[in-house]
């Protein structure tokens, strides 16, 4: 007998999770309370036990996918199971369910039983083409492929758990019906190529709120950008003087160090660029701290981890700072903490590539600072052209928080300190 | 010893520290070695159930549980000493003292799986179900405390509240009101350090908070409560002051919440990692099972042996809970009134009607 773990509700009306982690494999021997699968909701990430001794069968979902509450996550083995607890096993009464809703959207869930009998995983789809009346199960990707080629969902055979046809399915059926009549072959076989061309994925909890996020600046900030280049030949010898030292005590000196020094330094000067507007109170909030936001990108997606208090840290203190976030980034171990409470964003794509960008700003901030990629290319130094490193700045605000002369003044003070590092140290 | 401790020198009782050393054999209450093996054991199983509580929610087979991990000795102390005759009065986390009092697991798993039976006690006599509404049980006591002084009855009356419980307006008029009127109850706040994210420092300016019945005119003492003697000492000293008409007792017992709040709560959002290995080291169960091995009367290998059993114990009273069959209908809607008003008739027709559709649509 072979029961459907579906996804519970373990937090108080959460709707759905994402699969961070599976700890077992098709095939593998559990028992109950053994981990099977890490969970990321709204409300905790947190490991999912087993409810019951047996085989896993099946596994729904991949890493990154969101598992709808009440979907089936996990589908048991528990045949063979004697004594005790199988008795107890029969007599539980099963739950009831109203209706289920599947690995990406809302299905029909057959029947009301949580044990269900075995599912037809890889028996041959395509042959039986009676047509049901009822509606049948199948995923909602299954459903809008079917939809747009045309296919009768309500003939395909289902592989999938309790029979829900899968978008494998439809494609399958598509192929076996280009083969079987050729008449139509031309004409089918142009849309079946430009269908097996697309990869349909849920979008991950971490890419839902970039999405959010970005929307939110950009129809509500007026964003402005202004672009300038700095000489920073200087800086550069002050760094690669004390690279070494620095990196003996396991710290990485990095530019972006000293910008962030040079931007709080800047902040406190130009009060515009560290606030937030409240329209709806008709208030100017001026932030009396400076935390900057550093932009990271990981393989999940763009976090950004906050640099707190970054005027009272000295130009080391921030290396270390960013060495620990940035570590903290890649492991995907950042809290809440870590991320909250910015003042300003500063993002340095340049190390990846690019001279010049109009950043998005983190709103409700005021300003993100763009760096581009530091390269060298001639500049004129008391009417010589000289060889010069130069480091190329966007600066996006929202124009309606700060004005053009502000702006422009702020990022000539960052450039100051940029151009000669030692007047930081001297504010 | 209330003296000594006073909690305006806020100075708290210790008597085993995190070693497992006796550090005031003056005041290390005297406990039979086998009764102290069953309070070390009663705690293992309320710690066991615990663990497979959370477990079991995260399996979407109970509903939200607030874990008891790391507070054991609290409710351990007080199950030791409470007696057929005293009144326990719960609020969530004290899982060691109502099975002391003879709550079942069944029925306390029948609770958090939404029975009303759940909070119907067969075998327990004198133990109020388990209140959630925050520093309500303070007031509850003081009702049973006053009601044992104009029968001229010699029980104790126990209540539980949390660190957050002490900011609810309920503590104050309890305590207060206790305090006027003398009467025996123990008054014990379980200070875990947070109310649900809130830490104890965004909780009171009092420096800390057994320092509040001072105010009251009451005695208090501040309370390793990690540490199983000195709760013990503690409750009986407390015992005595209410035998003598001096009650009300307030003690705040410093623990740390080692789970999360709720089974619906992530606690690494607002602490750190160091901040949880600091307290790990002061363990109620790890404290106190050092020093039972160190005295010869208890081994890992025993320990481990009798968690095997206790696994086994507790699973086998949560199926028998989850086989309890289907919630009676009557038990949303008849309990509150002797006679039911109009409108919650016309809520239980509407319900009824529900049910109908919902088995039409299932057919």
């Amino acid at each position: 007998m072979r029961y459907i773990f579906k996804f519970p509700d373990i937090g108080e009306g959460l709707e759905e999770g994402t699969i961070v982690e599976w700890h077992v494999e098709k095939g593998q021997t559990v028992k109950m309370g053994d981990s099977l699968v890490t969970m990321e909701t709204d409300k905790v990430v947190t490991a999912i036990p087993s409810p019951r001794d047996g085989i896993i069968a099946a596994k729904f979902g991949k890493v990154g996918e969101t598992i709808h509450v009440g979907s089936a996550l996990v589908e048991i083995d528990i045949a063979g199971i004697d004594g005790e607890a199988a008795v107890a096993e029969a007599s539980k009464p099963e739950p009831v369910e109203e209706e289920g809703a599947g690995v990406v959207g809302t299905l029909e869930v057959a029947g009301n039983n949580a044990v269900l009998s075995a599912s037809k995983e890889g028996l041959s789809a395509g042959t039986a083409k009676l047509e049901k009346s009822e509606r049948v199960l199948a995923t909602p990707v299954a459903r809008a492929l079917a939809k747009e080629s045309g296919v009768n969902i309500n003939t395909v055979t289902g592989t999938g758990p309790a029979g829900r046809v899968t978008k494998e399915d439809i494609l399958r059926y598509i192929s076996d019906s280009t083969k079987s009549s050729t008449s139509q072959a031309q004409s089918k076989e142009n849309i079946t190529s430009d269908e097996l061309k697309l990869e349909i994925e849920p979008l991950t909890q971490i890419r839902k709120t970039i999405a959010k996020n970005m929307i939110q600046s950009k129809h509500n900030a007026a964003h402005m950008t202004v672009f300038e280049e700095v000489e920073i030949a200087e800086l550069d010898r002050v760094r690669k003087r004390f690279k070494d030292v620095y990196s003996n005590e396991g710290i990485k000196l990095t530019y972006l160090s000293f910008i962030i020094k040079a931007t709080a330094a800047s902040l406190k000067k130009f009060r515009a660029l560290n606030a937030e507007m409240d329209m709806e109170r008709g208030n100017m909030i001026y932030k009396k701290y400076y935390n900057i936001g550093i932009a990271i990108d990981t393989p999940k997606g763009l976090v950004v981890p906050v640099i707190r208090n970054a005027d009272r840290l000295s130009v080391k203190e921030i290396a270390k700072e960013i060495q620990i976030l940035s570590d903290k980034a890649r492991d995907g171990k950042l809290s809440l903490d870590d991320m909250k409470d910015g003042t300003f964003t500063i993002t340095s794509y340049g190390s990846i590539g690019g001279l010049f960008a109009v950043p998005v700003i983190n709103y409700p901030q005021a300003g993100i600072l763009g760096i581009g990629r530091i390269n060298n290319k001639p500049v004129v130094k008391e009417n010589q052209v000289v060889p010069g490193l130069v480091l190329p700045l966007s600066l996006s605000v929202d124009h309606r928080i700060a004005d053009g002369g502000e702006t422009t003044r702020f990022i000539n003070t960052i450039m100051g300190y940029l151009a000669d590092p030692v007047s930081l140290i001297m504010e | 010893m209330f003296n000594e401790y006073n909690p305006i020198n806020n100075k708290e009782f210790q008597i085993l520290n995190h070693k497992g050393k006796i550090v005031d054999k003056d005041l290390m209450p005297v406990i039979k070695d086998d009764d102290l093996l069953k309070a070390y054991k009663d705690m293992l199983f309320a710690r066991t159930a615990d663990l497979q509580i959370v477990s079991y929610q995260r399996q979407g087979r109970i509903y939200t549980y607030p874990p008891n991990y790391g507070q054991e000795a609290i409710s351990g102390a007080v199950g030791a000493l409470i007696r057929d005759e005293d009144w326990l009065v719960p609020a969530f986390r004290e899982m060691g003292a109502m099975l002391a009092k003879g709550v079942t697991l069944k029925e306390l798993f029948l609770y958090f799986m939404g029975y009303e039976d759940g909070s119907k006690f067969s075998k327990a006599k004198k133990t109020l179900p388990i209140s959630v509404p925050i520093a309500s049980q303070f007031l509850h006591a003081a009702g049973l405390g006053y009601a044992i002084k104009y029968k001229k009855e010699k029980d104790i009356v126990y209540a539980f509240v949390g660190d957050g419980g002490t900011s609810e307006g309920d503590f104050h008029e309890a305590i207060n009101f206790a305090g006027v009127w003398k009467i025996p109850v123990i008054f014990i706040i379980q200070n875990n350090q947070y109310g649900i994210s809130t830490p104890t420092r965004m909780q009171t300016a009092s420096e800390n908070l057994a320092v509040k019945a001072i105010a009251y005119g009451v005695k208090g003492i501040k309370v390793d409560g990690n540490d199983y003697f000195a709760m013990y000492k503690a409750i009986q000293e407390s015992i005595k002051i209410c035998e003598s008409g001096e009650g009300p007792v307030l003690i705040e017992a410093v623990t740390y919440r080692k789970g999360a709040h709720t089974t619906s709560d992530d606690p690494t959002k607002y602490r750190t990692k160091e901040e949880e290995d600091i307290w790990d080291e002061k363990d109620p169960l790890k404290r106190l099972k050092s020093y039972l091995i160190t005295k010869k009367l208890w081994s890992d290998k025993d320990e481990e042996k009798i968690v095997e059993q206790y696994k086994v114990e507790v699973d086998r009273q949560f199926i028998e809970a989850e086989n309890y069959g289907p919630y009676p209908k009557e038990d949303i809607f008849k309990y509150m009134y002797a006679e039911m008003p109009d409108d919650l008739k016309e809520q239980e027709k509407e319900y009824e009607r529900f049910l109908e559709w919902k088995a039409s649509r299932s057919k």
